[in-house]
């Protein structure tokens, strides 16, 4: 190559990381291993919604290398979660979704380990599901965390409005009103969930984890299995991935708990179909916009209804669900708004953080009604956004005046020439 | 069962189980960690390597298919100040991100490269496209391949 | 479960005449499916040491291609590139590099996967399929071995595919969610003769439309002795999305399958270099989209 690498401002720079993965010598967790150590393996429930009536372990504790088969009761403080502890490490009787995680099998080879969860035995009573969250969030749904969430499958409820909405549609020439849906997503990380789960040297619990918030997983460990924080110590082995699905917990506490009961060391790799049980999912968004504008394409009013399906756990749905209020608008300048956003507990798979978190889903929303509403107009559908873009000096729903530093009408011009000729149609 | 095999050059001998795959073997045998497992149904090449001059996933290589075989992994490929060049370019392109595809990656090029050291765009893009990178850097990666069989010409 | 490797087709059949052996092409489909426990077997007995299942030899009237000739291997072979046109681009839009490099077509026809690639390439080219078992060597027309469950009997050997030599013009398309790693979600497979600007001998297959792939008899007769001009294109298009309508019925994805087949079989067709494309493929899309708006 020409250019040279390092330097500083402007410079070239080789990541450092680079190196390693070139070689293939970066350690991912499923890389590392210690003398003696076990394998656990997580039996999850195949129902979404279900009451455990009982639980038969005796043939899988008999099975070859089992060196320990742990349920609900061994564990101290059974919740984790980055804003509620509403999921359990391991389910005591009711399950929330696909993939909650039941009982847990420590064999001495993989292969064991799996076999012998093969032979746990759970008495499931099926439970009509929540898959709907319009359905979920009304009054007489049955709760599902009536502990930790109340009465309400509402988790969360933001409303943003500015100005006033009668005044906005009484000047309004042009109405587009619209539903729209997004879908469920996975982040698919290549790198499916491992982690290594140790008592060290000092007596200490010692995690290795491909995650993306170390610290927040060694205080739900601790506080899950009953330690000091400084009796816990989380190492990030390199990530393969994670696009917001390693925020939350997957396997650290249960390879914790494993190990610590047995004070063996523990592994435990999850196939690419459990990594689908195992961790966050994209928000489904409903998206009920309703916009109005003048004939001279100035738009003068919007209101919104965002409903999130949280699935099964809250994880941080207010947040993404705080976001997508926020963003509701898009980069348009709108002097009245009424935007109403919800997260509903479902018994879907539970969802959380995934790129753009809460901000992507609200785009296919409003761009689409600018599209129509440049349809209507008769104007092109980059004349009708030159006209409502933010601006320095502009307000947002929720406020705040951009100072500086506001690029949208930079980028629209210089995106023209891109464009060809677009019209209203 | 007994097999031997050829891995990076060294004939080795092992007892292995009929239904552990060359990956197992690799991975928990040898310690070859540097093939990755992402999907275990030959979907994503994470655990792509070169069996007698041809890629394949190891995931999908029964022990017993790889008995009288030669196997290259990414450890057999360069070293800290003896890069392959396929690695040296990976590194410079900038086409590493997480790095959990790039082993499998590197060998997919350097499979392509010992075929044909000149080849075109498309055939780069064919040759690599049993690998996924869900970071999504497939640019920079196949600038990369590109800037190695620059490399392999001179 | 153990594992042999024969080294001669003799030592092969004997093998696989104990009861729970196996055969193992390159796996590709069957490891899966051992490891989902989807199929259990006492033993596999591997085929990639049998030097006559690797080999594609063109002689007198036929193409011989082995049980064990790879996707790449096939991807390879000049003769196999022109003389069965169909199943090298069916080859060549399978898997990923490194899938075709160890997926066998013997395979393909074992696991016979409704969305198995070759079938319907094989099916157009009318290849016959060579079966081997104690009592010996039979020949049968793969679309007969088709309408079998199972396919052939415990014991039997699948040795390999014949193929006549000079029998026309085949192409070949394939609907997949992306270009590499895709699973047909429909494809289609055409050959022909030309005879004074006019179709004969017309022969069209269809996969991922049911449960295993099939040739139309009714398409085929209603093309044959047509002008190959761009109303030929048409009407083929036309034709084919009734077939795939009654080969779905019911199933979810026959409103979609159902249109999307029109563009199938116009890329089949163009594939085919001499026939008349007709570039109205505009025409098609608006025809699916009617009651978009």
């Amino acid at each position: 190559m020409n250019d040279v690498i390092g330097g500083t401002v402007g410079g070239r720079v080789l990541r450092e990381d680079a190196w390693g993965k070139v070689l293939g010598q970066a350690a991912f967790p499923a890389d590392v291993r210690r003398e003696g150590q076990i394998y656990a393996v997580a039996v999850r429930s195949p129902h979404a919604h279900a009451r455990i009536r009982g639980l038969r372990l005796d043939e899988a504790r008999k099975a070859e290398g089992v060196v320990a088969v742990l349920t609900s009761a061994d564990v101290p403080h059974n919740g984790h979660g980055v804003l509620y502890r509403d999921q359990p490490v391991l389910v005591a009787d009711h399950v929330r979704m696909a993939g909650d995680p039941v009982v847990l099998v420590g064999a001495e080879t993989p292969a064991q380990a799996r076999a012998a969860a093969g032979r746990v035995e759970v008495d499931y009573e099926v439970l009509p599901g929540l898959f709907d969250p319009e359905e979920a969030m009304k009054e007489e749904a049955p709760a599902l965390h009536p502990e930790i969430h109340g009465g309400s499958n509402i988790v969360y409820h933001l409303p943003v409005y500015k100005g006033d909405t009668a005044k906005g549609w009484a000047e309004a020439e042009v109405t587009v009103e619209r539903d729209y849906q997004t879908q469920m997503l996975d982040h698919a990380f290549l790198q499916p969930e491992a982690v290594l789960a140790y008592v060290d040297e000092r007596g200490h619990l010692v995690v290795e984890v491909a995650t993306q918030y170390a610290h927040y997983d060694r205080g739900e460990i601790a506080h899950a299995l009953g330690l000091k924080f400084n009796q816990v110590r989380v190492r990030t082995r390199s990530v393969g991935g994670a696009f917001g699905g390693r925020e939350d917990i997957s396997l650290q506490i249960m390879a914790a708990l494993m190990a610590w009961h047995t004070q063996r060391p523990v592994k435990m790799e999850n196939t690419r179909e459990e990594s689908f049980y195992s961790h966050s999912k994209r928000h489904p968004m409903r998206m009920h916009y309703k916009t109005g504008a003048t004939r001279a394409g100035k738009l003068t009013v919007m209101e919104a209804r965002i409903v999130g399906d949280a699935g099964a756990y809250a994880s941080w749905s207010p947040n993404i669900l705080r976001k997508a209020a926020i963003h509701a608008t898009g980069p348009y300048e709108i002097p009245h708004v009424r935007v109403d956003a919800y997260a509903v507990l479902t018994n879907n798979p539970y969802t959380g953080a995934m790129r753009g978190f809460g901000a992507a889903q609200p785009v296919l929303a409003y761009e689409s009604q600018m599209d129509l509403l440049a349809r209507e107009l008769g104007l092109s559908p980059w004349e009708v956004r030159l006209r409502n873009i933010y601006r320095a000096g502009s307000e947002t729903a929720t406020g705040q005046v951009l100072s500086g530093s506001v690029g949208m009408e930079e980028c629209l011009k210089a995106v023209k020439s891109y464009l060809g000729e677009v019209s209203g149609r | 069962m007994k097999i031997e095999l050829k891995v990076n050059g060294v004939d080795r001998r092992l007892e292995v189980e009929p239904e552990e795959r060359l990956l197992d073997i690799l991975r928990e045998r040898l310690h070859l960690t540097g093939t990755k497992e992402g999907c275990g149904e030959g979907e994503c090449g994470a655990c792509t390597v070169i069996m007698d001059g041809k890629t394949v996933n190891s995931c999908m290589v029964l022990a017993g298919q790889a008995d009288g075989h030669a196997v290259t992994t990414i450890e057999g490929l360069g070293k800290r100040g003896s890069l392959h060049p396929v690695q040296k370019a990976f590194l410079e392109e900038g086409a590493v991100q997480c790095g959990f595809c790039t082993p499998g990656m590197v060998l997919s090029a350097k499979a392509l490269l010992d075929r044909n050291p000149h080849p075109g765009k498309e055939e780069i893009a064919v040759a690599m496209s049993g690998n996924l990178c869900r970071c999504t850097g497939y640019d920079r990666i196949l600038k990369a391949v590109e800037r190695a069989a620059g490399e392999v010409e001179q | 479960m153990y594992y042999i490797r024969p080294q001669t087709l003799a030592k092969a059949l004997e093998a696989g005449e104990e009861p729970g052996m196996l055969y193992l092409a390159g796996g590709t489909d069957l490891i899966l499916k051992l490891r989902r426990r989807e199929v259990q077997a006492r033993g596999l007995v591997d085929l990639q040491a049998v030097a006559e299942l690797r080999q594609i030899r063109a002689g007198g009237d036929w193409l011989e291609i082995g049980a064990m000739v790879s996707f790449a291997d096939l991807l390879n072979n000049d003769t196999a590139a022109q003389e069965a046109r169909a199943l090298w681009l069916a080859c060549s839009s399978m898997g990923a590099p490194q899938i075709r490099n160890q997926a066998t077509l013997g395979g393909n026809l074992a696991n016979c996967s409704p969305a198995a690639d070759s079938l319907p390439a094989l099916l157009v080219l009318q290849a016959q399929v060579r079966l081997l078992s104690r009592s010996g060597e039979v020949l049968l027309p793969l679309a007969e071995v088709l309408g079998r469950t199972p396919l052939w009997q415990p014991g039997t050997l699948l040795a390999g595919f014949r193929l006549p030599l000079r029998a026309g013009v085949s192409g070949f398309a394939k609907l997949g969610r992306r270009q590499a790693l895709a699973i047909a979600r429909l494809s289609a497979a055409v050959a022909l003769r030309e005879e004074n600007g006019r179709a004969c001998g017309v022969r069209v297959a269809f996969g991922a439309a049911g449960k295993r792939a099939f040739l139309s008899l009714d398409l085929a007769e209603e093309l044959n002795g047509l002008v190959l001009d761009r109303g030929f294109t048409e009407l083929a298009c036309r034709q084919a999305k009734k077939v795939i309508s009654r080969a779905l019925g019911e199933r979810a994805s026959a409103p979609y399958k159902k249109e999307a087949v029109a563009g199938v079989v116009r890329e089949a067709l163009r594939t085919m270099e001499f026939v008349t494309s007709g570039e109205h493929a505009d025409v098609d899309r608006k025809g699916g989209r009617g009651n978009e708006d």
